[in-house]
């Protein structure tokens, strides 16, 4: 069953704290991630099911899926000075690759691939305690052509149909967002109005929205992640966010938000 | 008229000069070895030497109008920098 639904942001920068960052900026949106945290062992959840665009370190050019599950026994990765390491839950990484494909998704699986920082920077700030098991999902975003929103809200739809048949219980979590363009010229200035009034619209429900635009928008927009959260949105629907902080740095636009299942 | 994409298809000409930054952002020992030596560390990848030189000079908007992705370039940037100045980071 699908028991929460989060998107957090994975801004490494988050992390890593250099000394450009805002500090009290930053420790804003880790308060954000320790509310998630709480939600998460409110919710006695038994696996983390994580939405994630790999950034070109489990998939280079020889490879390039559009959707993907990780169904290994475990998943680890490296940034910096950080070393992670994840146990997946198999059984249910299984079943929405078997379940998917049924569906009419032909999702890529990998047994062995490295873990991108997309993936730990949300879950080493909300890892419940315990700590449960992993299912990293992969969807393109930074290597064009990269699915429609239109595609990752259908994924989403059917994603979320499994899950709730499922016995046991799953929280959704998308990992990405908001506006930034990183190796751009943009860099500087990302389009933080155009998040908030997208954040309006989910707040009022509708979720559907993100649907809709174009992948050439969200690439103007400069957010092209923002595909993970449409497949989050075809799994929960058109139910209410609830933004917890939406924090514009200097380079991006980090947003925490739930939605309830 | 469609404007220009922030992120394109990286052109397959580019695929070495993609290759060798994807193994600076990712791949722990070869970006030591760049740092040691990065002459020797380039000559791993068989680059031209116009892309052996941009990358050399970290030159981004040469490496994109040679068909760099754009994130390759920002990130094996931010990794070697991270290894050159550790003590910019954990900064609070």
């Amino acid at each position: 069953m699908l028991v929460g639904a989060f998107a957090c942001p994975h801004t490494p920068q988050l992390l890593a704290r250099p000394g450009t960052e805002d500090r009290d900026l930053v420790l804003r949106v880790h308060a954000a991630f320790a509310r998630v945290k709480r939600r998460l062992e409110a919710c006695r959840a038994d696996a983390i099911a994580i939405v994630a665009g790999d950034h070109v370190e489990a998939f280079f050019l020889d490879a390039v899926p559009a959707l993907a599950v990780y169904v290994g026994t475990e998943c680890a990765g490296t940034f910096g000075r950080y070393r992670y390491r994840f146990p997946i839950h198999e059984p249910l990484a299984r079943s929405i690759v078997e379940a998917g494909i049924e569906r009419g998704f032909d999702l890529f699986y990998t047994q062995q691939a490295p873990l991108d920082y997309a993936f730990y920077v949300p879950l080493h700030f909300t890892m419940p305690e315990p700590a449960v098991p992993i299912v990293p999902l992969h969807v393109n975003v930074y290597l064009p052509p990269q699915p429609t929103p239109r595609r990752c809200y259908e994924w989403g739809k059917a994603l979320g149909e499994i899950l709730r048949a499922r016995p046991e219980r799953v929280v959704l979590m998308a990992s990405g967002g908001m506006s930034h363009f990183p190796g751009t010229d943009r860099y500087s200035s990302p389009e933080f109005d155009y998040d908030r009034r997208l954040l309006d619209a989910l707040a009022a429900g509708e979720g559907r929205q993100l649907a809709a635009v174009t992948g050439e928008e969200l690439d103007k927009m400069g957010n092209i992640e923002l595909r993970t959260w449409a497949t989050l949105l075809g799994a929960v629907g058109d139910v209410k966010a609830d933004v917890y902080c939406y924090e514009p740095s200097w380079h991006h636009g980090n947003a925490v938000v739930e939605w309830p299942v | 008229m469609t404007e220009e994409l922030h992120y394109r298809f990286p052109p397959a000409a580019a695929y070495r000069l993609n290759r060798c930054l994807f193994a600076l952002k990712s791949d722990d020992g070869f970006r030591a070895r760049f740092l040691k030596d990065a002459a020797a560390a380039l000559r791993e990848h068989a680059l031209s030497d116009e892309d052996a030189a941009a990358i050399a000079r970290g030159d981004r908007d040469g490496l994109l109008a040679r068909g760099a992705h754009p994130y390759l370039v920002f990130m094996a940037d931010l990794r070697l920098r991270m290894e050159r100045e550790p003590v910019a980071f954990e900064f609070f």
